[in-house]
Order: C-alpha cells, then sequence, then structure tokens
C-alpha cells in the first residue's frame, strides 16, 4: 500500500494541478516569440456581412504582405476571427473569448453601436481595437475611451465635405430630405449632414436651407415601402441617406419602382460606395457616394495597387470596397504600433499608437494622439449607370479632399461642436 | 408513496455537483472561457424557468426574452440612474420588472387565451417590448445602454468586491444555484403539484374547487421573475444591455435548452444549456454554422430521441435493470427447474 496509487494520492494531485493552472501560462511564455495574432470581430452573417466580407480580405491581403516583407520584428502575423453579427452582444462576447484566450489586439469593427460598446469592455479586460469604419462621431468625442482607435476618416470630414462639396457644385438645391438608419450611425450622420448643409447654403447663396425631417428606417428590415412611400410625399430636390449594407440594396431596389430617384435632382449616399451599384447595375440610380477608398482615386500608390490587384485576384470581382482598406490599415497600423513600442502588450501599443504616422492604401494618415482619431482624405465618387458598361454602371466624376482641411477639432470627452463643421 | 427527502438531498447533491464544476472553471480555462461559462450557468436558470412554465404548469411561451429583458435593462437603468442604490436591492428590483411585465400580460393573456393561442400572443407581446426598446431614446434605442459597472457589495462587516469578471463569476454560479434549488422545491412543495394537477387536468382540478387561472397566473408571474433576475444579473457580467436580448431569438433558447435535454426532468434544460454552449462554443469560427448546426441537432433530438437527452439516458437505464431482472428471472428459473 505504501507505494501504491491511491485515491487520496489522485485526488490531492488533481487539487495541486488545478490549482496551478492559472499560474502556468503558456502564451506568456510564447507571447515575446510565437507569431503575433490579431482578432478580427467584425459581421460575418446576417446583412451586414457584405461589410464584413471586405474587412475580412483587406485584412488577409494586409497580413500577406506584412508576412512577405518580414513580419512584425522578424514575427509573423495571423489573424483570428469572430463573427459580431453587427450587433453589441455577439461582439462583446467574441471580444472578450478573444482576450480571454490572449488576442489582445483586434480590429474590424463596422457597427457604431458595437464600437461605442468596446470602449468600456476593453478597458476592462485589457484590449485594444481599431475600428474599421464605425462611424460615430462619439467615438472621439463624449464617448472617447483610450481602448478604441478609428484610422479611418471621422464622420465630420467624410459627411461634411460631402455636404460641402455638393453644395459648393450644386447650390440651386435647397430642399432637402433624408432616409435615416434609426440608430447611432444614422443619428450621427443626420446631425453633421443638417448641421453643415444648414450651414453652406446661406453661405453660398444668401438663403436658408429647408430641410425635412429625417425618415427613421429601422436596420434589417426587409420591408422598405412605408418609409418610400413617405419620401415620395416630401417637397425635396435631393435625397441624403445613410442607410447601408444589404439594407441600402434593399431601400435602393424597393424605391426603383415608386420613382423616388426620378423624383429628386441629386441622391447623396454617405457610404456604400460600390455596394448598391454592383447589386442594381443599370437599375442603379445616379448618386454621390463617400468612399473609404476609391482604388483609382489612389492609382499610383503602391499599397493601394498592390490590394487592388490581390483583392481583385483573390475574388475575382472588380470593385473592392473602402472597408477592406480601412481593415488592411488597421493592420499597417498595428504593425508600425509594435515595431514603434517593441511590444504587443496593451498599454504599450495604446501608447504608440497615439501619434502614429503611417503609410496605407489611402496615402500617409496621422492618428491624433488627443483623441485616437486619424487624419486621412476623404473621397467622394459620382456613380452612373451606363449602358455601354459591361458592369452597367461607371464612376464620372470623383474628388479627394485634403484631410487636415476636412477634419474637426480634437475634443475628447466632449460634445461635437456643430458650430464649428 | 414518494419520499420527497430521499428526492430533495439526491437533487441537492446534483446542484452541489453542478456548482463544483463550475467552481473549478476559472482555475483550469481562460478569462474567455469563463465568460461563456458564466453566460451558460444564466441560461440553465434561464432553461429552468422557461420548463417550470411549460412542464410545471403546462403554459407554452413564445416570449420569455420579454421577461429576460425586462429584468436585463431594470438592472441597466438602475445602475446609470440610481447608482448608489445596494447591488442586491437592484437584483431584486430587476427581478420585478420581470413579473410586473409577466403580471400585466398574464391578467390580459390568460382571462382570453389557452394553448396555441396563448404561445402566439406571448411571441406578439414580447416583439412589441422589443420594438418599445428599439424606439425609446430613455432606453438607448437600437444602440442599448453599455458600460454598465459591476457592484462593489457592502456587507456591513466588510465588502465584497465583485468588480472582477472572476469575482463576479463565482457570485453568478452561487446565485443561480440558489434560485435552481428554490425552484426545485416549489415544484415539489404542494403548490408545485398543484400546477402539476392543473397541468393533467385542468377541469378535474378546477371541480376539486382550485382556482385555476390564479394558480396559472401565479406561475407565470414567477416563472417571468425568475427569467428576469437572470436578465438582471446578466448585466453587469457582459456590461451592456442591447435590444438583441428581447428579440424572439432569445426567447427561442430556453425552449431548445429544454428539448435537448429534456422537457420532463428538472434539470433538462440544464444539461440542454450546457449542450448548447459547448456547441456555440466549438462551432465559433464556423461563421454563420452556429445556427445550422443547433438547427440540424434539434430535428436529430425531436425525431430519434423525443424525450431529449435526459429521457433517452433514463430510457436506457430502464431498459439495462429490465433486462437484469430478466436475467435474475432467468437464472431463478433454471435454478428451480434443476431442483426439481
Amino acid at each position: 500500500m505504501s507505494n501504491g496509487i491511491n485515491r487520496r494520492g489522485v485526488m490531492k494531485g488533481m487539487a495541486a494541478a488545478g490549482l496551478a493552472m492559472p499560474f502556468v501560462n503558456v502564451r506568456t511564455a510564447m507571447a515575446q516569440s510565437g507569431p503575433i495574432t490579431i482578432g478580427v470581430v467584425t459581421p460575418l452573417s446576417g446583412p451586414a456581412q457584405l461589410i464584413g466580407t471586405f474587412v475580412r480580405e483587406g485584412a488577409e491581403i494586409a497580413v500577406e504582405h506584412v508576412n512577405a516583407n518580414g513580419g512584425i520584428n522578424g514575427r509573423e502575423v495571423e489573424l483570428s476571427f469572430r463573427d459580431s453579427k453587427a450587433n453589441p452582444n455577439d461582439a462583446s462576447v467574441a471580444a472578450r473569448e478573444l482576450i480571454g484566450s490572449g488576442v489582445n489586439l483586434q480590429l474590424g469593427t463596422i457597427s457604431s453601436a458595437v464600437a461605442l460598446a468596446m470602449g468600456p469592455l476593453l478597458q476592462s479586460e485589457g484590449g485594444v481595437v481599431i475600428t474599421s469604419g464605425a462611424g460615430t462621431e462619439k467615438l472621439n468625442h463624449e464617448n472617447y475611451n483610450p481602448h478604441v482607435f478609428r484610422v479611418g476618416d471621422s464622420p465630420v470630414s467624410r459627411n461634411a465635405g460631402l455636404v460641402r462639396h455638393i453644395a459648393n457644385s450644386r447650390p440651386d438645391i435647397r430642399k432637402w430630405g433624408g432616409i435615416i438608419p434609426d440608430h447611432e450611425y444614422g443619428r450621427t450622420t443626420w446631425k453633421i449632414f443638417e448641421a453643415t448643409m444648414r450651414k453652406a447654403i446661406p453661405e453660398l447663396t444668401g438663403e436658408e436651407a429647408q430641410i425635412a425631417e429625417p425618415i427613421l428606417v429601422p436596420y434589417g428590415s426587409g420591408d422598405y415601402r412605408n418609409y418610400i412611400a413617405q419620401a415620395m410625399r416630401q417637397d425635396v430636390q435631393g435625397i441624403y441617406t445613410s442607410v447601408y449594407g444589404g439594407d441600402a440594396v434593399t431601400l435602393y431596389q424597393q424605391a426603383s419602382p415608386f420613382g423616388l430617384f426620378d423624383k429628386i435632382d441629386v441622391l447623396l449616399d454617405s457610404a456604400n460606395e460600390f455596394l448598391v451599384a454592383t447589386a442594381m447595375k443599370d437599375q442603379t440610380p445616379a448618386h454621390w457616394s463617400g468612399f473609404h477608398w476609391y482604388f483609382e482615386a489612389n492609382k499610383g500608390n503602391p499599397l493601394s495597387d498592390q490590394l487592388y490587384s490581390r483583392y481583385v485576384e483573390r475574388t475575382g470581382e472588380k470593385y473592392p470596397m473602402g472597408w477592406a482598406a480601412e481593415a488592411h490599415a488597421a493592420i499597417l497600423a498595428y504593425k508600425g504600433a509594435i515595431e514603434k513600442a517593441d511590444s504587443t502588450e496593451t498599454t504599450d501599443v495604446i501608447a504608440a499608437l497615439k501619434g502614429l504616422s503611417f503609410d496605407s492604401a489611402t496615402g500617409m494618415r496621422h492618428i491624433r494622439a488627443e483623441d485616437n482619431q486619424a487624419i486621412k482624405n476623404a473621397e467622394l465618387a459620382f456613380i452612373e449607370p451606363s449602358s455601354s458598361e459591361p458592369d452597367g454602371f461607371a464612376v464620372t466624376d470623383y474628388v479627394s479632399l485634403e484631410g487636415e482641411k476636412v477634419i474637426e477639432p480634437a475634443r475628447p470627452g466632449q460634445m461635437l461642436d456643430i458650430d464649428a463643421l | 408513496m414518494i419520499d420527497y427527502r430521499v428526492r430533495f438531498r439526491t437533487n441537492l447533491v446534483i446542484a452541489a455537483c453542478g456548482l463544483a464544476a463550475f467552481a473549478v472553471v476559472p482555475f483550469v480555462a481562460n478569462s474567455g472561457l469563463l465568460f461563456l461559462a458564466g453566460l451558460v450557468a444564466i441560461n440553465i436558470v434561464f432553461g429552468l424557468s422557461w420548463n417550470f412554465l411549460f412542464s410545471g404548469v403546462g403554459l407554452l411561451s413564445f416570449g420569455h426574452a420579454m421577461f429576460f429583458a425586462g429584468g436585463a435593462y431594470g438592472m441597466a437603468l438602475i445602475t446609470r440612474h440610481v447608482p448608489e442604490m445596494p447591488f442586491l436591492l437592484a437584483l431584486v428590483l430587476g427581478a420585478a420588472c420581470g413579473g410586473l411585465i409577466a403580471l400585466v400580460f398574464g391578467v390580459v393573456a390568460l382571462r382570453r387565451a389557452s394553448g396555441v393561442y396563448f404561445a402566439v400572443l406571448t411571441l406578439a407581446f414580447s416583439e412589441l417590448i422589443h420594438i418599445l426598446i428599439t424606439k425609446t431614446t430613455f432606453l438607448g434605442r437600437n444602440d442599448g445602454l453599455t458600460g454598465i459597472p459591476r457592484p462593489v457589495i457592502e456587507l456591513g462587516f466588510g465588502t465584497l468586491n465583485l468588480t472582477s469578471a472572476t469575482a463576479y463569476y463565482y457570485f453568478i454560479i452561487i446565485a443561480m444555484t440558489l434560485v435552481a434549488v428554490m425552484m426545485w422545491c416549489f415544484q415539489n412543495a404542494p403548490a408545485g403539484r398543484l400546477l402539476q394537477a392543473i397541468r393533467q387536468d385542468q377541469m378535474r382540478t378546477a371541480f376539486l374547487g382550485t382556482p385555476i387561472q390564479g394558480w396559472q397566473l401565479t406561475a407565470f408571474v414567477i416563472s417571468g421573475t425568475v427569467a428576469a433576475f437572470c436578465g438582471a444579473v446578466m448585466v453587469p457580467f457582459t456590461q451592456i444591455a442591447s435590444p438583441e436580448i428581447a428579440y424572439w431569438t432569445v426567447s427561442t433558447q430556453p425552449i431548445l435548452f429544454t428539448l435537448l435535454g429534456g422537457a420532463g426532468h428538472f434539470w433538462g434544460p440544464a444539461v440542454g444549456a450546457i449542450l448548447f454552449g459547448a456547441i456555440d462554443y466549438g462551432t465559433r469560427t464556423m461563421h454563420g454554422l452556429s445556427e445550422i448546426t443547433v438547427g440540424v441537432l434539434l430535428l436529430a433530438v425531436v425525431l430519434i430521441i423525443p424525450g431529449g437527452l435526459l429521457g433517452l439516458l433514463k430510457r436506457r437505464r430502464a431498459a439495462a435493470s429490465k433486462s437484469t431482472r430478466a436475467e435474475t428471472a432467468g437464472e431463478r428459473t433454471s435454478e428451480t427447474e434443476a431442483g426439481k
């Protein structure tokens, strides 16, 4: 009996092993030598999957590029994907689960509600996230959190830039309406649109802008006909919309038979890039769209050209959209920050990301240290239906607005100053 | 005659074993898994609250998310607007929110509807609550309420700091075990047995002088309160209350747990919730496939083992003991014959 294995011995061993587990952290031992894993929490199912797929491609192409050029400080980069389903609940579960398995550096958030939920969560869990297109102004204003970065354009530089450009080119259009998604992002874009338009039109024409009450539409609705009928009743010359993703395609498709787009002179779309045009082809209504990255506008930039050619090779599709470039930029920002800090620890990476300047598919970007917001150019393109083009549509005009000129001053912790737009 | 003392002791041991298994998780798993285990513990009691209504009194609810969300939002609002309120009182008030929703809905629906009509009404009312949340600025509309802090409980003789995920996890598993044991006690007390009688034969129980609607409403309110308690406990853990938790997909979860585990067993929903959590974790990198996996599994369970996993185990045990008895009887017969 004295040398044999008995029940008590086994129990003691198991208890000791169990108690020792929290102190045996294999990941910590590997952390300074193995590959660097970056988490991508983005919508990979549901109506926003269209956008999540671009994020996925962009991040993978950037990782390919980084690894082909020696990795980050000689270490390979790996990606770990999780489906956020574009809702804060699933996204926060995924982000926590990733941090729990040692993946503290994350990207891929495109929904504003998710991005706002991430701040307090990452602060308490010890992680960082770079959004790939979340458009709420609160992110770098009243809800500013040091753990959340936006390497894309701020909603002000995008929307105020878009609005000022349209107001300058078509000052005769003074009656505006809006179809806006009823959540954080929608309300932000409308607030900026309305404030800028109310300021720009009188400056240019000396007359007041007439802006109707926006029509608020729900997220993920399959039927927008009631809202379209409501828009048809409004006396407007131009419509601004920030409905995005699969919802926008549904909205545009349902609005066409009503003749909504024939009724108005200008259609302004805050962010859908080629999403609607590739779905509707020659039925696409002529519209201006804001872009995170328009490849033609960045021709000659090796990073942009490489992103474009790899995207086309990988997917066979000719129209990559800006979310790919935002995820691509997020990886490059992490590369810059990790090399600068020589560490992947959360606090070191945060410190290094603040004030970082790095090259991207849209040229150099600079992350403001004060509010974690990048300064980059805002791009806009005019998309028209075209029967002569094989895809049924063509870009007939585009503009790139200099980031420094269109961005608002940094006001972390304070509300956006509408008067300064 | 059923010996309830023996039954109580057996179920207490089951609950204690479950608690012990969950208590080991922080020692063997990373914080991500710990977080998911906490959600599973909450889902277990959420499932029990649904099955209490379904198997306990025979009411089918397709809208349990409204109670869960009621508790979650109640808790979130209290924490944000009355931060000085003691945490345990806030939990009670959060649970009471769900109880109140159940009372209002129960008074209206139980008077007019039963069976499938009642189930459809619960679904409709739950959707109404979901839409109300998404349209109410006070409740954060589609964005929900975020950044809800975890509590520090003042105990008089000291403080209990639950701000870390691990500390709050232990609070969750202890609270959930207590509620589960209390539910078992209620279901096996005379009141619970009366509810069983209502489920089995409403008319006969009514003839015995039992106010059927009153008891059904009581059960409905208890079930709603427990579901809301789960929601209220969850909010400081996830630190967010978003409208998705009031969506119909959340209402389907306790039904899935119960069908997977077995509706005829008190711990059926618990087994289902654990299995569901494991599948969810296992399929987390197969995007869009987790729903398909759960759907296929559910279909398989309903078609092949209608009594759920616990039903299957019970049948296996019954078959095994039957064959053992048959063998023993066979041996005895041959012994007798040999004796002749």
